[in-house]
């Protein structure tokens, strides 16, 4: 039994398939990509903050999309698109895809672009892409090998579909 | 005539030094620690406990995966997953569901399965919904629980120890797995 998996995908066609939306990827699995999450700009309200956060521990390898309203802390591996509220990476965590986020903090390995409003990059960051922000954080020691192209926030209001990967 | 001067104090000994400072600033020694300071800075909300790994990882019910989940430790799952489940204990809460195959040691299910179980350990609580078979060596079923399945005591037999155990050598191969078992038995 032949199985491909997202990780045996390029990362450009991984890409390519969540910008378009939609379209179905016959994996290990047959499985539709879900539409981009609305983007909120506004902080959450208290009701909202009171989602309880996911944890994805050292252990965990996840492969495909991850959509939440609320917080995700990422500390194991993720190949793919994350959708989040908030997004944090933790200094053991690694990263592999496009990241849509109202808040996004990094203290771990990413590989792909950001689209966030706010963009922390904590001392022990290494990220590589783009980084598509409003308001950016850089502390001394962060390796970023990454394009960081500023925007209004009625960018991030109107992004339902990601861009196209330029090289 | 060169437009920028070095500040090398003494060539001879310290070049190797004088390229290397981003790799290993003073700082950066305890990552979390480091990172706290420009946390607060960003973050009007205090997160004092989101840097430190928790030792289980739980996929809170606001959370949503398309995709495959696999762990070389325990998963609580209150959302959605939408995809194939590996790790040694996978605990589906109430209100959960899993759309895919649920591999592990150990499976709890208080919530949906659309799928199969394979696992050596199954309880099914009495609010679970379990739609396919379970493969199992050790059942326990609740009065309550919904089944529409065959449950098989199958577990182990036709391959050694099916295919959970196939994943954990390859996550141990990879460089990251080593990292983070270093940097686990620095936290425990």
């Amino acid at each position: 039994m032949s199985v491909i998996s997202l990780r045996d995908m390029t990362d450009a066609a991984i890409i390519r398939a969540a910008g378009r939306g939609g379209t179905a990827i016959n994996g290990l699995f047959s499985m539709t990509i879900p539409p981009l999450r609305a983007f909120k700009t506004t902080p959450r309200d208290p009701k909202s903050a009171e989602l309880p956060a996911s944890h994805l521990g050292e252990a965990v390898t996840a492969e495909g999309f991850l959509d939440t309203d609320g917080d995700l802390h990422i500390h194991g591996k993720v190949f793919g698109r994350v959708c989040a509220d908030r997004l944090v990476i933790g200094s053991s965590g690694y990263l592999e895809g496009d990241v849509v986020a109202r808040d996004v903090q990094i203290g771990g390995r990413l590989s792909g672009r950001i689209f966030a409003l706010s963009v922390t990059l904590d001392s022990s960051a290494e990220v590589t892409g783009r980084i598509f922000h409003h308001e950016v954080t850089v502390a001394k020691g962060a390796r970023i090998d990454a394009r960081m192209p500023w925007r209004p926030p009625s960018y991030f209001e109107t992004l339902t579909q990601l861009p196209e990967p330029r090289p | 005539m060169s437009m920028f001067t070095r500040t090398d104090k003494a060539p001879g000994a310290t070049t190797g030094e004088a390229v290397r400072p981003p790799e290993t600033p003073p700082v950066s020694a305890p990552p979390p620690a480091a990172a706290k300071p420009v946390q607060a800075v960003a973050q009007p909300v205090p997160n004092t406990a989101v840097s430190r790994a928790p030792g289980v990882s739980v996929i809170s019910k606001a959370l949503k995966i398309t995709g495959q989940l696999e762990s070389t430790e325990d998963i609580r799952i209150d959302g959605e997953v939408e995809g194939d489940v590996r790790a040694v204990s996978v605990t589906v809460g109430s209100g959960a569901k899993v759309k895919g195959t649920v591999y592990g040691n150990a499976v709890e299910l208080s919530g949906t399965i659309e799928g199969k179980i394979e696992a050596e350990k199954v309880v099914l609580t009495s609010s679970a919904r379990m739609s396919g078979d379970v493969i199992h060596q050790d059942i326990r079923i609740e009065s309550g629980a919904f089944i529409d399945g065959h449950c098989r005591p199958e577990f182990g037999k036709n391959q050694g120890k099916t295919a959970y155990s196939t994943f954990r050598p390859a996550a141990a191969s990879t460089g990251l797995a080593g990292q983070t078992k270093s940097s686990d038995a620095g936290t425990a």
